[in-house]
């Protein structure tokens, strides 16, 4: 059976500094084919659609299983990831971007350290270090510990920011994935330790004010985040703080 | 960290924004829109209205402490929330980025309808010094003229619309942001509220423009003879 093939076109770029452009190329249809088997046909025979032969496209991916973020773009102009996006169900021809909001490396693969940078900024992590044996953790409920499960599920792809009209490649909104985590440690018995100080940090420039309430965050996830339900708790606790610092300070 | 790192200033400007919104502006809103709508009950009570809050004592300064200084605080601060945010309705066009988008729209059409609005109304009342009972049938005359004109009640129509729009969705942001709705249920029923409550508001402002429109009684002071 002949079908007709895949056409892509992808936004290319050879540097982080220099001009996209855009080329087409045609892949096989093949069964169950999803937008990194196409990118790995490309890979292996890197000819444009009218016959040019060119430099490989280059991405970035790794689990394949869309649970590590890494394949994340914008196909057909919708933030998802790569390998969950199958042939057979998006329209042809399909449109190939580079996450718009973060800096290109190269082709489709750009530079999400922000996002690791914010995670820092708010202390996502559980202090057990210390110079000493600081011993057990109090006990988790179940009900806290079902409510982490779904937030631990995060894997920092950042869909929920390209998507966001709050975040930009220049400004410092942290967005809705760190605004998230802050809720996953401060709900965390230890964690709770460093709670005033990742409230702090959201407390600022860049901070869960600056969320606009466009709610397009938690329709992009392909993780199925809460993240409204996230950003309005963080708000609760930052009012709460703010009212507490307020008396007391 | 203490109360008063520049961080916590950018925090502090955002929520006092917020906070306006609801106080005093947004309380305002609900107010001039239920105290005007009394026009629909009779033009009598309507003056007495006015005839009162013409002869509130210091009216000028709680009009530029509890309005004129909160909105304009809440104007600037808006416009530089729009400004600093990128739309991007065309690519993701769900139901609650319509909301945001349309709310920042609002938000500058209102502004503009204000610019008129208090020009063509509290401008004038100033500037001819009319004042306590002289107020009531110089505004009354005002907008009986104003609403003879189609363009007169489309502005109108809008710069409503728009406002109870815009608080609102406002009412409803403001639950979320502050943290005072939280659950996915919860917001949605409460966006269904406050929807409500929009419906009721711009009907109130609709029907007064209805009556102006169809029926202009012209009125004189209730106190103190002529009325210009
Ligand atoms: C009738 C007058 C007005 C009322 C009653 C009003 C009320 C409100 C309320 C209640 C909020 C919600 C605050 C929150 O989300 O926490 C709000 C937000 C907002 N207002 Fe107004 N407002 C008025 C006029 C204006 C004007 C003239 C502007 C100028 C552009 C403006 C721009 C904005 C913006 C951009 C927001 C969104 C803030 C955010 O979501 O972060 N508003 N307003
Ligand atoms: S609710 Fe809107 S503004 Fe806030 S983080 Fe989500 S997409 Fe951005
Ligand atoms: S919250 Fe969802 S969309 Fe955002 S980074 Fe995490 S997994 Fe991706």
């Amino acid at each position: 059976m002949k079908s007709k093939p895949v056409i892509l076109k992808v936004k290319r770029q050879d540097t982080p500094d220099s001009k996209p452009y855009w080329q087409t190329f045609e892949t096989p249809r093949k069964p169950m084919a999803n937008i990194i088997s196409c990118l790995q046909e490309i890979q292996r025979a890197p000819v444009t659609a009218d016959g040019k032969r060119v430099n490989p496209v280059v991405w970035d991916c790794n689990c394949l299983e869309e649970v590590c973020g890494s394949c994340t773009m914008l196909i057909n102009g919708r933030v998802r990831q790569a390998c969950t996006a199958l042939v057979e169900k998006i329209e042809s021809p399909v449109t190939l971007e580079p996450l718009s909001k973060f800096p290109v490396v190269r082709d489709l693969q750009v530079d999400r350290s922000r996002m690791f940078d914010n995670l820092k900024k708010v202390k996502a992590w559980i202090e057990i270090d210390g110079t000493h044996d600081i011993g057990e953790g109090p006990m988790m409920p179940d009900a806290i510990r079902a409510k982490r499960y779904v937030l631990s599920e995060c894997m920092t792809c950042g869909c929920c920011l390209e998507a966001c009209p709050q975040f930009k490649a220049g400004n410092d909104f942290l967005g809705a994935a760190t605004f998230s985590q802050v809720r996953l440690f401060n709900l965390h018995p230890t964690g709770q330790a460093q709670k005033e100080n990742r409230l702090d940090a959201l407390m600022g420039r860049g901070g869960i004010a600056d969320c606009g309430n466009a709610q397009v965050c938690v329709e992009v996830c392909p993780k199925s985040i809460p993240l409204t339900e996230s950003i309005a708790d963080i708000g609760r606790q930052t009012s709460l703080k703010l009212l507490k610092d307020f008396l007391s300070k | 960290m203490s109360l008063s790192t520049r961080d916590r200033t950018h925090f502090l400007i955002l929520k006092l924004h917020s906070l306006t919104g609801i106080f005093p502006i947004g309380a305002f809103l609900v107010l001039h829109l239920l105290v005007n709508s009394l026009r629909t009950v009779g033009v009598w009570q309507y003056q007495l209205s006015i005839d009162l809050i013409n002869n509130l004592p210091f009216l000028i300064w709680v009009e530029i402490l509890f309005i004129y200084i909160p909105l304009l605080i809440h104007s600037l601060v808006g416009f530089l929330i729009i400004f600093s945010s990128k739309i991007n309705l065309k690519r993701y066009p769900y139901p609650r980025n319509w909301g945001y988008t349309l709310q920042r729209i609002t938000g500058a059409v209102v502004f503009f309808f204000l610019i008129y609005h208090l020009g063509t109304t509290v401008g004038p009342k100033l500037i001819n010094g009319k004042e306590h009972f002289e107020a009531a049938p110089f505004l009354i005359d005002i907008m009986n003229r104003e609403f003879q004109t189609v363009t007169g009640c489309l502005l109108y129509l809008v710069g409503i619309v728009s406002a109870t729009y815009h608080f609102c969705m406002g009412l409803w942001s403001f639950c979320v942001s502050w943290g005072i709705i939280v659950g996915p249920m919860a917001q949605r029923n409460a966006g269904i509220v406050f929807a409500l409550f929009g419906l009721a508001l711009t009907a109130l402002g609709v029907a007064t423009v209805t009556e102006f429109s169809l029926d202009p009684i012209p009125v004189e002071a209730t106190v103190g003879g002529g009325a210009s």
